[in-house]
């Protein structure tokens, strides 16, 4: 067995598969593509030549969203085995079937490029939106950094999505302002590298970790907090094992939020929501509970989709990456679950998680069982905040 | 199996590029190709007709020339006097006349003799080995030409003082002028084969101890044979058919009374008769057989016929009568014809009391030929037959000793020029393989016989070959007159492409429909091939590569012949639906599946390659064959290690585009260098292209389209504007001034633009 694949059979805890199948049970993918089976490709790397591997199609196809990790009781780690067989292939000149032409991962590679890159990034900022922004305004090292993630650029490239993504951006300033917080935004800010991790691409993705990391030591902030599900996870988890400890404390807003309940509005309406859980914030960092005590302080109801938590299944697709018709279908089947609670809204966490609802919503054939309105956790928060304020005025 | 509007299924099933059903299987065109035609397998060297008559009829007479002589030394020799077995087959018999294929032949040389350049270069000698060949008729000529080009050092021995063999000593110069035969054989000459004339060979051990690695020997059949009848050796006034056209064509004295008799039905005999006939002689030809078991091609007959030789068919000499010494008169019998005999002919039978007296002062035997083998040494030890012939393996024409071969009439016995080229090639191939043990291992083609299928049955008929006039023919002037163009493409016109494919090649070469690329897989250049799916120009439709391109090193290279078409990877579609709304030629179809869930797929014969789809396809589930992005961001990224210019060229202005490339750069003042990257359509270049320029370093992107309204897919250039936008806004957010993302418009009306567009470019990012 190659040294690179030995190494991950190790450390991903491969070598324990019982080779039993439930992964293969609940996993999305597996469900509609009859072919593909978590337990075969780690048997693969046990058995068969696990050179191939790296040269499987269905390396590609998984959606990362560690369904098998939740029910593996030997402790197989899928994903990661996934992820970093990834970057082996990656070396190998072996790649998915990027979204959108690659025009993502382009971005994310155009980002590396530093320190030539002047980026125009924060140009919707208004002057409501109480901001520091490093390196023109100064900061102190108390102050809270806010990372922004790739909102800017999904606002440029979503056009035709009704998306608005920035106003996950702007909603999540506001709720900070509302906590009398106002925090830095780094106008250099990089792309967390998420996707690139994700898709193999190691060595972009190590780049993109270190420039981030300088820049924030740079600001002097302590403490950053995210909007977006996925940058969380990669600063909490993958920056610290790719290039060391942090020193930097990493929350989700979410958490930030459900330390502040009595400081949210209440919602007096009818509104029925249901939540859907990110995969990057549910079942990789465990944050189930915060969302829903947030949801619950406004005194929204809150219809539980029957798969919720660490059975929640996926938006159907990740790292811009293999976004076929497998996708599409668990996209329109977790929409129809999520319109069948009778909710009027479903609430998510995670930017992509409302592309990706959206996108598979954007088409004529899409029937009206599967058709509801997604709104960013932030968003519902601010717009309340929003209501209240006129209502004051009033 | 999937219905396609009525049209198309028109064109698809009328025309010789087709679309496989994208059920079968592959998603490819296919050129059809029945097999091969029947004028192809017709002649002993597999001369591609089909296709140099194709490319006459499309006016492209170099590339028909070429396709000739491929396969052929002496085009405008076999264009003249080949039997032509060729048209014997061809299809259009059943219809009406055969194609004029020889005279067609003959027509690209005549045109290659009237333009200035040869083609015929001095070849290199690159082997130690050299090869000796006895005899200069078509046979040692094919084998010399081909030998030369192969690298070996040829000499060709020659007894007479002229080369040629039979074309020069046997056929008259009315119907093959000396200068062609003089010509063709100067182009062999200059590609390094010499020529020894006046040296007959007396000693083949003398030969091999000079050092010559290979003898070929193709020494014809110059010895006439006798009548066996009483009185011929007592007479004066016999001259064998062979001596006599010989002396008349090397131009010696030769002495024949007023009145002639030939002897025979061949070739020679009518080619003697008329050779007397224009010494001024009155001619009498006598033949066993009725003229329908006339060896003689039909045609030379009735040219004979009408410049006034007398033919006695079923009539057989019995004796010759003499006066003092010398002829005066033959004797013959009239005869029936009986059962056919072994060479399946009617055998004559004389009819009693049927003799007849023709008076004489000259007789011609001219029944057939041996060949004249009395030079060989006592101890040759080579195998002879009984009639004279060398004996040899059918395969390799290797004669019983090794390093020696034979081939051509000393072989066959009297056959034609075209068997001879046959035997030529043959032998050059053996003695290759016998001297260069790589080439022995490989296996040698079989001939296969095919069976092809007509489709037109439109009378045409054939255009007539204009002749010189029957009073004016008293001389040695060349009675045919050839061709005009306009003559050629007509008479070229009404080749009826049996079996389709011609194998012209020309759908590798240029066309102004551009529907097929090659490409040579892990390259990332690509050749645009221009097969037209529904054009009725023939021949610009073949399929000759068989999955295979010949370098110029002669190495065979895998291709990929492939429509430019877009193609979905089903498991990726998202059944979104964007690329139905935006194709203009509705390629893109959504079909519902089994399971409910909507999946795309192009109809390929519909799709115009433009890739506009794929540029805005959300899951790349759509990819251009040869187009795909891989390759478009490799040859970027292979542009990119200095500060460069990334050019996005639709097809349509390419061409005016790499004018440009010539283009003297510092006329515009830059250091930058300029990447030039074709996609059909400026619809394809989808945002990535551009920001992946920039990510590999380019200092700009500019596209260049048609104006508003000029788009050769009608709207593509509308959605490259929208993709330029998207990427302008990306590129902006990522620090990129918007001015260094341009698309241009260039119309093909105003060509001179382009060198103002990317000057002033260069100037705006400075
Ligand atoms: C009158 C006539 C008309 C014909 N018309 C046609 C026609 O219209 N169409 C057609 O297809 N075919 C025709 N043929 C047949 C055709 O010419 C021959 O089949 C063909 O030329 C044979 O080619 P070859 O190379 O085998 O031999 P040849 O052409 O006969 O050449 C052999 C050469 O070898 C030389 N040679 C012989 N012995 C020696 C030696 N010891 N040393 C050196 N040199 C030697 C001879 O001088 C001769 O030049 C005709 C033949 C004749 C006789
Ligand atoms: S644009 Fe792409 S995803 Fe959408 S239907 Fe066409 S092929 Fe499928
Ligand atoms: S948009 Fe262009 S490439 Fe795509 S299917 Fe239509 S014609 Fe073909």
């Amino acid at each position: 067995m190659p040294m690179g694949i030995k190494d991950i059979v190790n450390r991903t805890k491969a070598y324990h598969c019982l080779d039993c199948g439930k992964c293969t049970s609940v996993c999305p993918i597996s469900l509609l593509k009859e072919d593909y089976s978590p337990r075969r490709l780690v048997q693969k790397a046990l058995l068969e030549k696990p050179e191939s591997l790296l040269k499987d199609e269905f390396l590609w196809w998984c959606l990362t969203c560690s369904m098998c990790d939740e029910i593996c009781e030997s402790d197989v780690h899928y994903t990661e085995f996934v992820r970093d067989l990834r970057a082996e292939a990656h070396k190998i000149g072996q790649e998915g079937v990027y979204a959108h032409n690659g025009t993502m991962q382009s971005i994310m590679r155009m980002m590396t490029l530093s320190p030539t890159l002047k980026q125009n990034r924060l140009d919707w900022l208004t002057k409501d939106l109480k901001v520091k922004i490093y390196p023109t305004d100064s900061a102190s090292p108390t102050d809270l950094l806010y990372f922004v993630g790739c909102l800017p650029y999904f606002d440029k490239f979503f056009t035709n999505l009704e998306l608005n993504t920035l106003d996950i951006a702007k909603s999540t300033i506001k709720i900070l302002n509302h906590l009398g917080i106002e925090p830095i935004l780094m106008a250099n800010e990089k792309c967390c590298g998420h996707d690139l991790l994700w898709t193999g691409d190691i060595e972009n993705f190590k780049k993109l970790a270190q420039q981030n990391i300088e820049e924030i030591k740079r600001t002097g902030a302590k403490k950053i907090v995210f909007s977006c599900a996925e940058g969380y996870q990669t600063f909490k988890q993958e920056y610290p094992k790719h290039i060391g400890a942090l020193d930097i404390e990493v929350i989700h807003i979410s958490e930030l939020i459900a330390e502040n309940l009595s400081q949210l509005t209440t919602h007096n309406s009818q509104l029925k929501v249901t939540y859907q859980d990110p995969c990057r914030l549910g079942r990789f960092c465990g944050i189930y509970e915060e969302p829903r005590e947030i949801i619950n302080a406004m005194e929204l109801k809150l219809n539980e989709m029957p798969k919720n938590r660490k059975s929640a299944i996926c938006c159907g697709t990740s790292g811009w990456m293999n976004c076929g018709t497998y996708s599409k279908q668990i996209q329109l089947a977790r929409l129809t679950e999520a319109k069948s609670t009778g909710a009027d809204l479903l609430i998510t966490s995670c930017p992509k998680c409302q592309i990706h609802f959206k996108c598979a919503m954007n088409d004529e054939n899409t029937p009206k069982e599967a058709k509801i309105e997604i709104q960013d956790l932030t968003t519902l928060i601010a717009n309340q905040l929003n209501k209240r304020k006129k209502d004051v005025n009033e | 199996m999937q219905k396609l509007a009525p049209d198309i299924q028109n064109i698809l099933e009328a025309k010789e590029v087709y679309l496989k059903f994208p059920q079968i299987s592959s998603i490819k065109y296919a050129i059809k190709k029945v097999e091969t035609s029947k004028c192809k397998s017709a002649c002993p060297i597999d001369t591609d007709v089909k296709a140099y008559l194709g490319l006459i009829a499309a006016g492209k007479f170099e590339k028909a020339l070429a396709i000739v002589k491929r396969d052929n030394p002496l085009p405008g020799i076999c264009g003249r006097v080949c039997v032509h077995p060729c048209e014997t087959e061809c299809n259009r018999n059943e219809i009406d006349q055969p194609l004029a294929i020889c005279y067609l032949k003959r027509f690209l040389a005549d045109y290659e003799l009237n333009s200035t350049n040869s083609t015929n270069s001095i070849n290199s000698t690159n082997s130690n080995n050299s090869i000796a060949i006895i005899g200069s008729g078509p046979a040692g000529l094919t084998a010399a030409n081909d030998l030369v080009r192969l690298g070996y050092k040829v000499t060709v021995f020659e007894e007479l003082p002229v080369a040629g063999g039979m074309l020069y000593t046997g056929i008259p110069e009315y119907r093959l002028p000396r200068d062609i035969i003089k010509i063709e054989i100067d182009a062999i000459k200059k590609l390094g084969v010499k020529i020894k004339t006046n040296t007959k060979i007396k000693n083949l051990n003398k030969l091999q101890k000079q050092g010559y690695n290979a003898i070929f020997i193709a020494i014809g059949t110059h010895k006439g044979l006798k009548l066996g009848i009483p009185g011929e050796d007592k007479f004066e006034g016999f001259i064998d058919c062979i001596t006599f056209l010989r002396a008349v064509n090397l131009g010696e004295k030769v002495e024949i009374g007023k009145k002639v008799i030939v002897i025979g039905g061949g070739n020679a005999a009518i080619d003697s008769a008329r050779t007397a006939l224009r010494l001024g002689s009155d001619v009498h030809i006598v033949y066993r057989r009725s003229r329908k078991e006339m060896p003689a091609n039909e045609w030379e007959i009735e040219e004979a016929e009408k410049e006034g030789v007398k033919i006695h068919y079923l009539a057989s000499s019995v004796k010759i009568l003499g006066e003092k010494g010398k002829v005066v008169a033959m004797e013959c019998i009239k005869n029936k014809l009986g059962p056919p005999d072994a060479s399946g002919r009617r055998r004559p039978v004389p009819i009693k009391c049927s003799e007849f007296k023709i008076e004489a002062d000259t007789i011609i035997p001219a029944i057939s030929q041996q060949p004249d083998t009395s030079w060989l040494s006592a101890n040759h030890g080579l195998e002879i037959s009984k009639w004279n012939s060398f004996v040899i393996d059918e395969e390799t024409l290797a004669t019983n000793i090794k390093g020696i071969f034979a081939g051509g009439d000393c072989v066959t016995g009297p056959k034609t020029i075209i068997e001879a080229i046959a035997a030529g090639h043959r032998v050059a191939k053996s003695i290759d393989r016998y001297l260069n043990p790589e080439v022995r291992s490989e296996k040698r083609e079989a001939r296969v016989e095919f069976e092809v299928v007509v489709e037109s049955k439109d009378k045409k008929e054939r255009v007539l070959m204009p002749e010189l006039p029957i009073n004016k023919r008293k001389n040695f002037k060349e009675v045919e007159l050839g061709f005009t163009e306009e003559m050629a493409i007509e008479e070229a016109k009404r080749c009826l492409r049996c079996g389709f494919c011609a194998e012209c090649s020309e759908c590798i070469a240029d066309c102004d429909k551009r529907l097929v690329a090659l490409s040579i897989p892990e390259e990332t250049s690509g050749i645009l091939l221009r097969v037209p799916l529904d054009t009725n120009q023939f021949p610009l439709n073949g399929g000759p590569l068989q999955g295979k391109l010949s370098r110029t090193d002669a190495k065979e290279i895998p291709v990929i012949v492939e429509p430019i078409t877009a193609r979905v990877i089903s498991n990726l579609c998202r059944g979104c639906g964007d690329c139905e709304e935006i194709c203009e030629y509705s390629a893109p179809k959504l079909q519902e599946q089994e399971n409910g869930v909507k999946i795309c797929s192009i109809e390929e014969a519909l799709c115009k390659g433009c890739g506009v789809c794929a540029s805005i396809c959300p899951s790349s589930a759509i990819t251009m064959n040869h187009f795909s992005n891989s390759r478009i961001n490799t040859l970027s990224v292979k542009s990119v290690d200095e500060k460069k210019i990334v050019v996005f060229v639709c097809n349509w202005c390419y061409p005016m585009a790499q004018d440009f490339k010539k283009l003297d750069l510092n006329s515009i003042n830059s250091k930058n260098s300029i990447n030039l990257i074709r996609v059909m359509c400026s619809g394809r270049i989808t945002p990535a292209f551009i920001i992946e320029a920039f990510v590999q370093g380019a200092d700009g992107v500019i596209g260049i389209g048609c104006p508003e309204g000029e788009c050769h897919y009608v709207n593509g250039n509308e959605t490259a504007e929208k993709n330029f936008e998207k990427a302008r806004d990306i590129l902006y957010t990522l620090g990129i001034r918007p001015n260094k993302i341009k698309l241009e418009r260039l119309s093909a009306k105003k060509p001179e633009k382009l060198e103002k567009i990317i000057g002033s470019f260069i100037n705006t990012i400075r």
